[in-house]
């Protein structure tokens, strides 16, 4: 263990020693979290992360909203919301929606899991340090919040002239969105470092 | 205390921006973090000319993400194309004030905002101005925060887009402004990434 941390926001060195062991602590200069309290244990995070996965299935398999008007009716999905863009040829829009309301948010859930569950069992994953900075890396592109806001503004502009039924995938998606919050802010990545230091000794 | 500051640049070490690990900093070109095998620099790399380019090209592509219209609703009747800002007035007429105040701070104010304060935050970096740099790393942090939110208007658009297919009752047609603005958005994101928070602390 280095005794001195620089803190990654402004370059200011802190001696190790002088920071209480497991407390959260700030860079004295900018006041960037440089160290998170330890206050979850591993089975909280792997319990959030499969309760995820679980409402994340129901998000993607059941319709989003349906529409009624004039007898006709439509529904999507969450994922038909991305293929809608590709059908009118805005395929790097799809994308871009895709990526971020789907594969972002799974990529997160399913490499988390990848590293928890073998540091449960006091193993470590095949690539956990890869697989690590993958998830610091994929955090930052999960935007199931936003969607879930944009989804309102949607609904809120079709009230007006048609009747909207909400589905199953979007009371997943709000627990979604709850669930995904609570365990980003319990899996840092110097929560996951001290993890995965822990199992190695 | 801040003039003689103890730095990682002025005590030969470095950081992992991926896993905050701490080290020497050998210099060596192909350097990788001993934990997370992440490469390493002792600041991001170009980050400065990297950062401005993105920034220009937000700049330039705001101009035709306001302008262009975002949607075309095609119904029996008419045929009505929306720009951002006509969106957000009818959110308004509709009665909805709150979600269209929504709309407007997501969709014009907050991309604004951020291409304004990437550009102070580059100017100041590039001065290397002592006075400040609290409130300029502030700034930065909020402008990371409040990034993502400007998605909002891309996904109301994806969804009413794939909503409203009833066959010759009412359709909705994405524009080429809406094409643009996920652009800015996704440029100032990239912007906001590659801007290393340390060039404003680097006034020593």
């Amino acid at each position: 263990m280095p005794l001195v941390t620089l803190c990654p926001a402004c370059d200011l060195a802190h001696r190790r020693t002088a920071a209480p062991a497991f407390e959260r602590t700030r860079c004295v200069r900018c006041h960037k979290p440089l160290q998170v309290a330890r206050n979850t244990t591993i089975d909280t995070a792997i319990a959030l992360a499969v309760c995820a996965s679980v409402l994340m299935f129901l998000a993607n398999v059941y319709p989003l909203v349906a529409m009624h008007v004039n007898g006709a009716s439509r529904q999507t999905t969450l994922i038909g919301a991305a293929l809608g863009l590709y059908d009118q040829h805005y395929k790097m829009l799809a994308m871009l929606v895709f990526l971020t309301v789907f594969v972002a948010p799974l990529l997160h859930v399913v490499t988390l899991l990848y590293v928890l569950v073998p540091l449960w069992i006091g193993r470590s994953a095949y690539g956990q340090n890869f697989v690590i900075r993958l998830i610091s890396r994929v955090r930052p592109w999960s935007f199931t919040e936003v969607f879930l806001l944009g989804t309102v503004v949607a609904l809120v502009r079709l009230a007006k002239f048609a009747h909207i039924v909400p589905g199953i995938a979007l009371w997943s998606c709000v627990l979604l969105m709850l669930c995904l919050s609570a365990m980003t802010s319990r899996t840092s990545a110097e929560q996951l470092w001290q993890w995965a230091g822990q199992g190695r000794q | 205390m801040t003039r003689h500051a103890a730095t990682g640049r002025s005590l030969g070490l470095l950081v992992c921006l991926d896993c905050h690990l701490t080290m020497r900093d050998v210099k060596a070109p192909q350097m990788r973090c001993p934990r997370c095998h992440a490469r390493l620099h002792a600041r991001k790399p170009h980050s400065l000319a990297l950062t401005t380019t993105l920034l220009i090209l937000a700049a330039v592509l705001y101009v035709p993400a306001n302008l262009l219209p975002v949607m075309d609703t095609r119904t029996l009747i008419d045929d009505e194309s929306d720009t951002i800002m006509s969106g957000v007035l009818v959110l308004l007429h509709s009665g909805s004030w709150p979600i269209a105040l929504l709309v407007f701070v997501a969709s014009i104010v907050v991309p604004l905002l951020k291409i304004l304060a990437l550009a102070v935050l580059i100017y100041a970096a590039w001065m290397r101005r002592p006075n400040g740099r609290m409130q300029r790393s502030q700034l930065y942090r909020a402008v990371e925060f409040i990034g993502k939110w400007s998605m909002l208007d891309i996904y109301a658009i994806s969804l009413l887009a794939t909503l409203v297919q009833v066959q010759s009752f009412a359709s909705i047609i994405v524009g080429w402004g809406a094409w643009a603005f996920g652009a800015v958005v996704v440029l100032t994101l990239l912007a906001t990434h590659t801007f290393d928070e340390r060039l404003l602390w680097d006034t020593q």
